[in-house]
């Protein structure tokens, strides 16, 4: 199968900054593929980049075999966008900002079938400042699916998050993945790289610098006979927190 | 296996993005304050202005000589109210302005009676001691004649009147409001607006869509005209209900009076979205909005004929945007003219408003 995402060579500069510098790789179609790594380390704007947002300074990234580039209209109508803030209108109503958003992409779509799919169905005629932080996100997610995109990008959805929020958005990007799109995310946190992500780009100072699963990432780790100093222990910290809390979905 | 999709129709989107910024307007508690609050109270306040002109007021010291033509004649004049007080109050009143003549009249003969007529008025007021002394002139003249027994003087004065109309403080303050609403419209709402939506990542996010940038600032553009003609509506029915604004062609005026306002928003944006291109945060964008805004609502004749202002400033006031349109709206509406006659200074907003939308292509930042 021919590849759903591929950048190659690619390089972003602001004037003597280099933001990015020379990464390749490639996704696959209906992977989730990740991008780990700390703040700064150019996530972001790759993902903007391949989103159409940022312009490059060199290289070659194609969606779905399209040139960034070059026809940047047409990518954007097969790509959903997540940014790291929720980005809309604070005076609209869910519905309202749904329908505005299918008239963007030119498309027909039924808001509240939209926000059935996110669990807000209940929130249809609220604004986006009375949903908590995990609602944000999932509506933010609603909307990167009104034009069926076969790719979907999500720039730090978890961030702010807590754990039973995350979990739950979790379960709701393997779902939307499951149902044939492929998922993009950049992430600073190694669990939900881990149990979320398919494949991994790990990038620092504006270059990657291994890309894998996160299987034969820790295998490859081993080999060097790198020792992790060995702790009993069957349980964490979080799996305590989670069996006291539960993983019930907590929202006012 | 690519799928054809189809080309997204901007004007699908143009119009269904221009009606949700309309509404988001509608929500937004300083568009409201801004567009239709301040102006509606202004003309509110200057209606009640209008209504009140100060009469002229006479005073007749209460020791004198009431049994006379002269002061039932002055009495029966309808634009004169009188007031009977002792004299050293009247005084005081002339003094503090209130009062604006004292009459008194003495006999001076028993028979046949001859009178002498006092006026006493202010020096602080030229314009209304001249008035009175006049008026009182007229009636001592009549009186001799009538007294002399002259029913057929040689020279007589016709008196005609015309049609006029008297212009109150609101046929001439209503307009400026229409600009003043107008202005804040597109300018404040503007750049505020629009410096929102680029921090929040609103702008961003709308760019990850198919719907070109263009559709979006004339969606932005679509959705003040909106609220500019509603604005116009508003104001307009307002002063003509409450207060009877002058229309001297009735609804044609009104039309006019819409279309004006909305070649005017059209150009005011040009202010808005070349001060938002130029900053991305609301501190510094306070100070330019209120340098190109405030001096306009103070120099345009909007709360003051811009005659009124010092000879060497005029030429200035004169062609600043606000000035064009006010003036346009007044030579249809206190001036009764044709709307041909408003088409030289609609050319001065219009040269203003290009500048503004050519200055902002060159300079506009999305991010």
């Amino acid at each position: 199968m021919s590849d759903i995402i591929s950048v190659k060579n690619l390089i972003k500069k602001y004037n003597d900054f280099t933001a990015v510098n020379n990464i390749s790789f490639s996704v696959q179609p209906g992977e989730i593929f990740g991008i780990l790594g700390p703040n700064g380390a150019g996530k972001t704007t790759t993902l903007e980049i391949m989103e159409t947002l940022k312009s490059l300074t060199s290289g070659k990234v194609l969606i779905d075999g399209i040139d960034v580039a070059k026809r940047p209209w047409d990518v954007k109508r097969r790509i959903g966008v997540q940014l790291q803030l929720s980005a809309f209108y604070p005076e609209l109503r869910l519905t309202e900002l749904l329908d505005m958003f299918a008239a963007m992409y030119d498309v027909q779509i039924d808001p509240m079938e939209m926000l059935k799919e996110v669990e807000l169905e209940d929130k249809a005629k609220s604004y986006v400042k009375q949903l908590s932080g995990g609602q944000q996100q999932r509506f933010s997610i609603a909307s990167t699916l009104i034009n069926k995109p076969k790719v979907i990008f999500l720039d730090e959805p978890t961030t702010g998050l807590d754990p039973q929020a995350r979990i739950h958005l979790w379960e709701m990007v393997r779902k939307i993945n499951k149902s044939g799109a492929t998922i993009v995310l950049t992430t600073h946190y190694m669990d939900e790289a881990e149990q979320l992500c398919d494949r991994l780009a790990i990038m620092d100072h504006g270059e990657i610098l291994k890309i894998g699963t996160p299987k034969t990432f820790i295998k490859d780790l081993l080999k060097t006979g790198f020792k992790k100093e060995i702790k009993q222990e069957q349980a964490n910290l979080e799996d305590v927190f989670l069996h006291l809390t539960g993983r019930q979905l907590r929202e006012g | 296996m690519k799928k054809i999709y189809r080309k997204p129709h901007q004007i699908r989107a143009f119009f269904v993005m221009t009606k949700y910024f309309f509404l988001a307007q509608t929500r937004n508690p300083a568009t409201f304050a801004f567009g239709f609050l301040f102006p509606v109270v202004f003309i509110s306040i200057f209606g009640l202005i209008g209504n009140s002109q100060p009469p002229l007021a006479i005073g007749f010291p209460a020791n004198s000589n009431f049994n006379n033509p002269i002061f039932q004649a002055i009495r029966q004049q309808p634009s004169i109210k009188t007031q009977i007080a002792p004299e050293s109050q009247l005084e005081n009143d002339i003094k503090k302005g209130t009062l604006s003549a004292i009459i008194s009249v003495k006999q001076t003969r028993q028979a046949p009676p001859h009178f002498q007529v006092n006026v006493i008025t202010s020096s602080a007021n030229t314009q209304i001691a001249a008035i009175i002394t006049t008026i009182t002139n007229s009636i001592v003249a009549q009186e001799n004649l009538r007294i002399a027994g002259i029913t057929n003087p040689a020279i007589t004065v016709h008196k005609q009147q015309l049609a006029g109309r008297q212009i109150r403080y609101i046929d001439f303050a209503l307009p400026g409001q229409i600009g003043f609403a107008l202005l804040s419209t597109a300018i404040f709402g503007t750049v505020f607006g629009l410096i929102y939506l680029k921090k929040a990542l609103i702008l961003k996010r709308m760019f990850a869509t198919p719907t070109r940038a263009i559709t979006i600032l004339l969606a932005q553009g679509g959705s003040r005209l909106i609220m500019a003609i509603l604005q116009t509506f508003i104001i307009l029915i307002l002063g003509i209900v409450a207060f009877k604004f002058y229309l001297p062609h009735g609804w044609i005026t009104f039309v006019e009076l819409v279309i004006l306002s909305m070649i005017a928003l059209i150009a005011f944006l040009g202010f808005g979205f070349f001060m938002a291109g130029l900053v991305n945060d609301e501190n510094a964008a306070g100070p330019m909005v209120n340098l190109i805004t405030l001096p306009q609502f103070l120099l345009s004749g909007t709360f003051f004929p811009i005659t009124d202002l010092p000879t060497w400033l005029q030429p200035i006031a004169n062609v600043l945007p606000l000035s064009f349109f006010n003036e346009a709206i007044r030579k249809i509406t206190t001036e009764g003219g044709s709307f041909t006659q408003t088409f030289p200074l609609m050319l001065g907003l219009i040269i203003w408003g290009a500048a503004m939308y050519i200055l902002a292509a060159k300079t506009f930042k999305w991010e």
